[in-house]
């Protein structure tokens, strides 16, 4: 197809596609599509390659989603009228958890399926252990609600009577499976007109070649992006704090190699699978799209206007070891995946910093929490529970200039809920909402401020759900001098008595006057903190977004009345000039003090420890071998990896 | 004789439209801006009109105006410098925003900094709770310590902005009273009196606007009315609105808000009316110039209202006439990407330097340059002469491309031109996604200057089988204008169950709106003549998060037939969103009054049929639909009622050029419309 057509071709596409968006939007019943949107549509060709997506509305995640796994599984094939669905995680790898239903409608023209109409909504609720199917605790999918296997939804136009009663029967809030449901067939439908409209003005062969060109040209864009990053291969890791509920980190590794204009993602190194909800399934796709999220940010960053579409993909290889965090196998539950997803993203914002340092950004803050509470109304004393708002970090510091305070880089697409609208509805008291001073990483560009909430509740046994709690203790990395951000916290009833640190743990139950302190991350800083100009710095202060103490302690400006005192800025950013180590990443003294036990080639040791096992054995054995490794010692640390694990070999019957 | 004036400034030029108050016949003017000194194109207009028109301002009975003097403000961020008090604990409400942000996919993407620094935000103590009551006191010395800092800092202007104001002001009304005696040189405005709707954010970015523009928009309408007066202009100026309705400019001084999509809304109100005298319920108007294209959807002869406009990169929460933009107007630069794909924008050349045909430095192709290349543009003309087409120019530049490309010429300009138009139907497509509405039950309008020359090709690519285009296309806005009503909006937040025991609230909250409407027209408008009120409820099923606006009888209300005002939500919610739900409890959030002064609309007497057919000026080299071809040429004004002809043709006038592709049959109708209507 020639360029000119293509670029016409195109604009159709993401017509076709945003309309499908703007249908859906519009028609559906559930908070998770209306106020979240959490929803996303594509359009695919016959092989399920996604060849447009929305731009301003839904989700971020699947711009290069595959389905055509999950199309091939429904044996019989398919007639005009069908809608294929599943959201089983472990049926073709589409579903990500139980919650997110995907369907997909095949468009015919003279008997041949030319294009498909796709999209996935996430649910209320599908059933299982806890309410909304999703909790960190939870062990084996078996518990994250009912699965579906790819199967038909709508067959020849006539809905599945059959196995929609099954889902609504086993799910929570059937009223919103169902208005929802509706409201996404609907937009397929709308789909599928846009898509006859396309074929009408292209012709069924312009059609054809119009899906090849556009995921050409994604291609070509993303080739000549890679092709602009030098050759090498570009190793780095991050953490989730904890495994579960007082658990061990999670260590997520990658290998970045660039080879010209193609890369490998290497994700050896990576934990064992867990015995918690945060395990990401990727089915072994090489190409599989939670792998590339992180891929999709930096393209975009790279290169502003690039298509989004599965061509994308295709200069990139995953290696994901089945068994570990990214890639587990039956029955590892998933429902808490993006937890990690948010981590697997700075993991690969990590390595291209280091590709490519002089255009990339320093790490985003990297979580953030989802607040709900469950309390009584006094006048009313009937029992409301409310999404009170995302607590949101921000931005990590760009190439020329200071990251987003509060919400930016790849949690952009969150939305807060007003303060007095929560105050009319929910019983809750909000004290403070606003940017957290100091949280920031220092740097020549500081990273962008996390965000603080404060609030007290009026009734008994009050409780807070605070989903995707992460990064109290890996801090966000600081990239060319710059520092860390300052890491997330949780807090009942801060600076009193009864003050307790929940850090992590993700429910609380408040008495009436209790107050509940939330802050997330910041982004980290980028370049020398003491290179900012000591005005910027002053700005800040003046601003209140650094404190003077830490302009002194972290950027060297020291501040007398209001003003920057130059002298002394002088002499204590020379004093601190002579102790920079020219470290590339900062990544702040907890991460430091678990690398100093857990170093890189004790890591080595056990990966290949546990890769050996079965898979059924890991998890057991990396708990165990952390409660040998809680100290610092003198030892290699590869052979006290070993030791400790010949010891528990010895203790363990049946281990292998 | 009397007559009237209606004025709109654009980016590229400002329109006059005159209107004799006896024959009904309008004048029609343009002239090119002078961003420099914004207001002397007035009075150069007012020159012209004299002199070549005749029309003398001391007998001007209506000076309606609509101007980008606030917008501009605000996107080239010259606006005062402010200071925003705001409820502890809560200062970075305008930083925070609703924190989603455009271009999510980028890891780089940002948002616009706040129109007021941090170091002049101020949280004051002090808490109202949403119930209205007050959990702590104001803190007075908070207001003193602030009022000096902000001072000291620069500040020419205070907003205060508190939690929970559009409930109970006390507050904010205090904090002024207070400001007023401790820094009386620091004008001040309380969100409450700017637009007391609930949410925070919203509330408190609209009233920051306000701050923002309006020491300049107060010295721009002073300006304006001294030139005025001094003209000898017996008329009070008024300004159009952002709702579509126009107000006396003095008042435009202080609600400057009012006014910030003054010359956007009155386009679509002059279309609105243009399209119910040619008999047409429904219409996509489309209005392209030099530097935007804009679309707004009429159903059943009634522009579309909403709020969240956006202001530059700023949303403005008081109800306006719903605008979308689909595109950056003639000027958009075509240009070619690394893989060979051809683009257009979103740089724009503007209106400085302008396509390169207009020989004002423009070195880039633009959309204009690409018509000019395809022969549809250059054959009278333009723009009333203010402007010369130089076709040579045109052709080097899109030649560039061509070369690029591997196309041929003209190939190349209609690739340009197919690209623009596919890239505005994607636009469109949102909107009416939005909307759930069928295009195939719209007319397409298109005005403005670059209007006609895209709108068939638009039409063409939505598949919409009919295009009105009014007789003069360039001054469409400054009509709006002429013929908009005294119109202002009142509203209260109640946040009540619609349920018997919200009645005496209800009841008293429409008699408060009432009163101080009538207060507005009466008092500070004063209008004598008939005026009409509507009522509109934003109401919600519980635990939804957003509203939706129905029109209801206050009848309804005072009779206690509340089982109506949910009726008319559900209907309203079936309407939009495809679907109701009856048995779900219905809250009512804000109640909106509108009071609207009539204005007398013009009669514009239509023509007899004429008992000819036209007959081309010549014909035309058009390269069109991939090839050259003969194509007649008719002038605007020779057009009679009844005339008929078949596309392909271009019809060129003073303020625009038709270009009508193969396909489409044009007929002129008894108000010198032209109906063009696809096989």
């Amino acid at each position: 197809m020639d360029k000119v057509t293509l670029q016409v071709f195109a604009n159709h596409a993401r017509a076709a596609a945003e309309n499908m968006a703007y249908t859906l939007y519009r028609t559906a019943h559930s908070t998770f599509v209306k106020e979240t949107e959490d929803f996303t549509v594509q359009i695919t060709d016959p092989d399920g390659n996604v060849i447009a997506v929305p731009m301003d509305l839904g989700a971020t995640w699947y711009p290069g989603l595959y389905y055509g796994r999950a199309i091939r599984m429904i044996a019989e094939g398919y007639e005009p009228g069908d809608i294929g669905f599943t959201n089983d995680p472990y049926s073709g790898f589409l579903a990500t958890h139980a919650p997110d239903m995907h369907m997909w409608k095949p468009i015919f023209h003279e008997g041949e399926i030319v294009a498909y109409a796709t999209g996935h909504i996430h649910n209320t609720d599908m059933g299982g252990a806890v309410p909304a199917s999703l909790s960190r605790a939870l062990t084996e999918i078996h518990q994250e609600g009912i699965r579906f296997p790819p199967m038909k939804m709508v067959r020849a136009g006539v809905l599945n009577e059959e196995v929609l009663r099954v889902m609504l029967l086993n799910v929570r809030k059937p009223e919103q499976n169902l208005g929802d449901l509706k409201a996404f067939r609907g937009a397929l439908d709308t789909g599928e007109r846009k898509i006859r409209a396309m074929l009408a003005k292209f012709g069924v062969e312009g059609f054809r070649k119009g899906c090849i060109g556009l995921l050409d040209y994604a291609e070509h864009q993303a080739r000549e992006v890679l092709r602009s990053i030098p050759d090498g291969d570009y190793d780095f890791c991050d953490y989730c704090d904890e495994d579960g509920p007082n658990g061990n980190p999670v260590r997520l590794a990658l290998r970045l190699s660039i080879r010209g204009d193609s890369a490998v993602l290497d994700f050896t190194g990576t934990d064992p699978q867990l015995q918690s909800a945060l395990n990401v399934p990727t089915g072994s796709d090489p190409r599989h799209t939670l792998l590339l999220v992180g891929v999709y940010y930096v393209l975009t960053a790279l290169k502003p206007d690039i298509l989004l579409n599965s061509g994308l993909t295709r200069p990139f290889t995953c290696i994901a070891p089945e068994g570990t965090v990214v890639n587990p196998v039956f029955p590892a539950a998933v429902g808490m995946r993006s937890l990690t997803c948010a981590r697997l993203r700075s993991l690969v914002f990590g390595a291209f910093a280091r590709a490519v340092p002089e255009r990339m950004p320093a790490a985003p803050a990297g979580n953030s929490s989802i607040l709900n509470v469950m309390t009584t109304d006094n006048r009313t004393h009937r029992s409301v529970l409310a999404a009170i708002n995302p607590v949101v970090g921000g931005a990590g510091g760009f190439p020329t200039r200071d990251g987003t305070n509060g919400s930016g880089a790849d949690a952009a697409y969150l939305k807060n809920t007003p303060i007095e609208i929560t105050e009319t509805e929910v019983p809750i008291r909000i004290t403070r909402y606003g940017l957290m001073p100091d949280s920031g990483g220092a740097g020549r560009w500081r990273g962008g401020l996390g965000t603080a909430l404060d609030f007290t509740v009026f009734a008994p046994n009050s409780r807070v759900t605070a989903r995707n709690r992460d990064r109290c203790k890996f801090r966000p990395w600081g990239t060319l001098g710059g520092k860390a951000g300052k890491p997330s916290d949780f807090v009942l009833n801060p600076g009193t008595a009864r003050a307790r640190v929940l850090g992590n743990i993700d429910t609380v139950t408040l008495d009436p006057g209790e107050v509940l302190h939330i802050h997330s991350p910041g982004g980290a800083g980028r370049g020398s903190p003491l290179d900012r100009e000591p005005e910027r710095v002053l700005r800040d202060v003046r601003y209140g977004y650094v404190s003077e103490a830490s302009a002194e302690a972290e950027y060297g400006v020291v501040i007398r009345d209001g003003a920057v005192d130059d002298a002394a800025t002088e002499a204590r950013r020379s004093a601190m000039r002579a102790e920079e180590t020219g470290a590339f990443y900062h990544f702040g003294p907890e991460r430091e003090a678990h690398e100093a036990i857990w170093t890189p080639s004790a890591y080595a040791e056990f990966t290949a420890i546990l890769a050996a096992l079965p898979v059924h054995w890991r998890f057991f054995v990396k708990t165990r071998l952390f409660e040998q490794m809680r100290e610092p010692s003198a030892e290699d640390c590869a052979s006290r990896v070993r030791a400790a694990y010949e010891a528990l070999r010895r203790a363990t019957p049946g281990l292998p | 004789m009397g007559w009237r004036l209606g004025v709109d400034i654009g980016g590229t030029f400002i329109d006059f439209c005159a209107l004799d108050e006896d024959s009904g016949a309008l004048r029609t003017l343009k002239v090119l801006t002078t961003p420099a000194d914004p207001g002397r194109e007035v009075m150069e207009g007012l020159g012209r009109l004299q002199s070549e028109h005749g029309l003398d301002p001391a007998a001007m009975t209506a000076f309606v105006h609509g101007t980008t003097v606030g917008i501009n403000t605000v996107i080239q961020r010259k606006g005062a410098p402010l200071a925003l008090f705001a409820t502890a604990g809560f200062e970075d409400v305008i930083e925070l925003a609703r924190l989603r942000m455009p271009d999510m996919y980028s890891m780089l993407c940002t948002r616009a900094d706040p129109l007021v620094p941090r170091d002049r935000i101020f949280g004051i103590g002090g808490r109202i709770l949403s119930d209205g009551t007050e959990a702590e006191p104001l803190s007075e010395d908070d207001i003193r310590r602030a009022a000096a800092l902000a001072k000291q800092r620069g500040a020419e202007g205070v907003v205060i902005a508190f939690l929970h104001a559009w409930r109970n002001p006390a507050h904010e009304q205090a904090a002024k009273a207070l400001l007023r005696q401790v820094a009386p040189d620091l004008f001040v405005f309380g969100s409450a009196e700017v637009w007391p709707v609930i949410r925070e954010y919203e509330r408190t970015t609209t009233t920051v606007l306000n701050g923002y523009v309006h020491p300049r928009v107060d010295g721009y309408l002073d300006r304006l009315e001294g030139a005025l007066r001094e003209r000898g202009v017996p008329a009070a100026p008024m300004i159009t609105k952002s709702n579509g309705g126009i107000m006396a400019a003095a008042l435009g001084r202080t609600s400057c808000v009012g006014m910030l999509l003054s010359g956007t809304a009155s386009g679509v109100m002059g279309a609105s009316f243009l399209a119910r005298q040619a008999g047409v319920a429904n219409a996509l108007t489309l209005d392209i110039g030099g530097t935007s294209a804009d679309v707004a959807l009429v159903i059943e002869g009634e522009p579309q209202y909403g709020s969240g406009e956006m202001i530059g990169e700023f949303p403005l929460h008081v109800p306006s006439v719903s605008v979308t933009s689909i595109g950056d107007g003639g000027g958009s630069i075509a240009w070619v990407d690394g893989f060979g794909m051809l683009k257009v924008g979103p740089e724009s050349a503007g209106s400085t330097p302008g396509p390169a045909c207009y020989g004002r430095g423009g070195d880039r192709a633009t959309i204009t340059d690409a018509m000019a290349v395809l022969g549809f543009l250059g054959h009278t003309p333009l723009a009333y002469s203010s402007v010369a087409m130089d076709r040579g120019k045109a052709q080097a530049v899109v030649g560039r491309l061509a070369q690029q490309l591997g196309l041929g010429l003209e190939e190349t300009a209609e690739a340009i031109v197919e690209v623009c138009v596919s890239s505005m139907f994607a636009e469109v497509n949102k909107l009416i996604a939005r909307y759930g509405v069928d295009l195939r039950d719209f007319t397409l309008m298109p005005f403005g200057g670059a209007g006609p020359m895209l709108g068939c090709l638009l039409a063409r690519e939505l598949g919409m089988a009919s295009v009105m285009i009014p007789r003069r296309p360039g001054v469409v806005s400054a009509l709006g204008g002429l013929i908009a009503d005294v119109r202002n909006d009142f509203i209260r937040t109640l946040f009540l169950d619609v349920a018997a025991e919200s009645l005496p609230a209800l009841r008293a909250a429409l008699a408060d709106l009432a009163a101080q409407a009538e207060r507005w027209l009466r008092e500070e408008q004063r209008f004598t003549g008939a005026a009409t009120i509507s009522l509109l409820a934003e109401m919600r099923y519980q635990g939804q998060s957003f509203e939706l606006e129905s029109g209801i009888d206050p009848a309804w209300i005072e009779s206690g037939a509340l089982d109506k005002v949910a009726e008319a939500f559900h209907r309203q919610h079936e309407a939009v969103y495809a679907f109701a739900d009856r048995a779900q409890p219905v809250q009512l959030v804000n109640l909106r009054l509108v009071i609207a002064g009539a204005t007398a609309p013009p009669d514009f007497p239509p023509e007899p049929l004429a008992k000819d057919q036209p007959v081309p000026e010549g014909m035309v080299e058009v390269f069109h639909d991939g090839a050259r071809r003969r194509m007649p040429l008719f002038l605007r004004e020779k057009l009679r009622h009844g005339h008929v002809f078949a596309g392909p043709a271009v019809v060129a006038q003073e303020d625009a050029t038709t270009c009508i592709p193969a396909g489409f049959t044009a007929r002129c109708d008894a108000y010198g419309n032209l109906l063009l209507e696809a096989a």
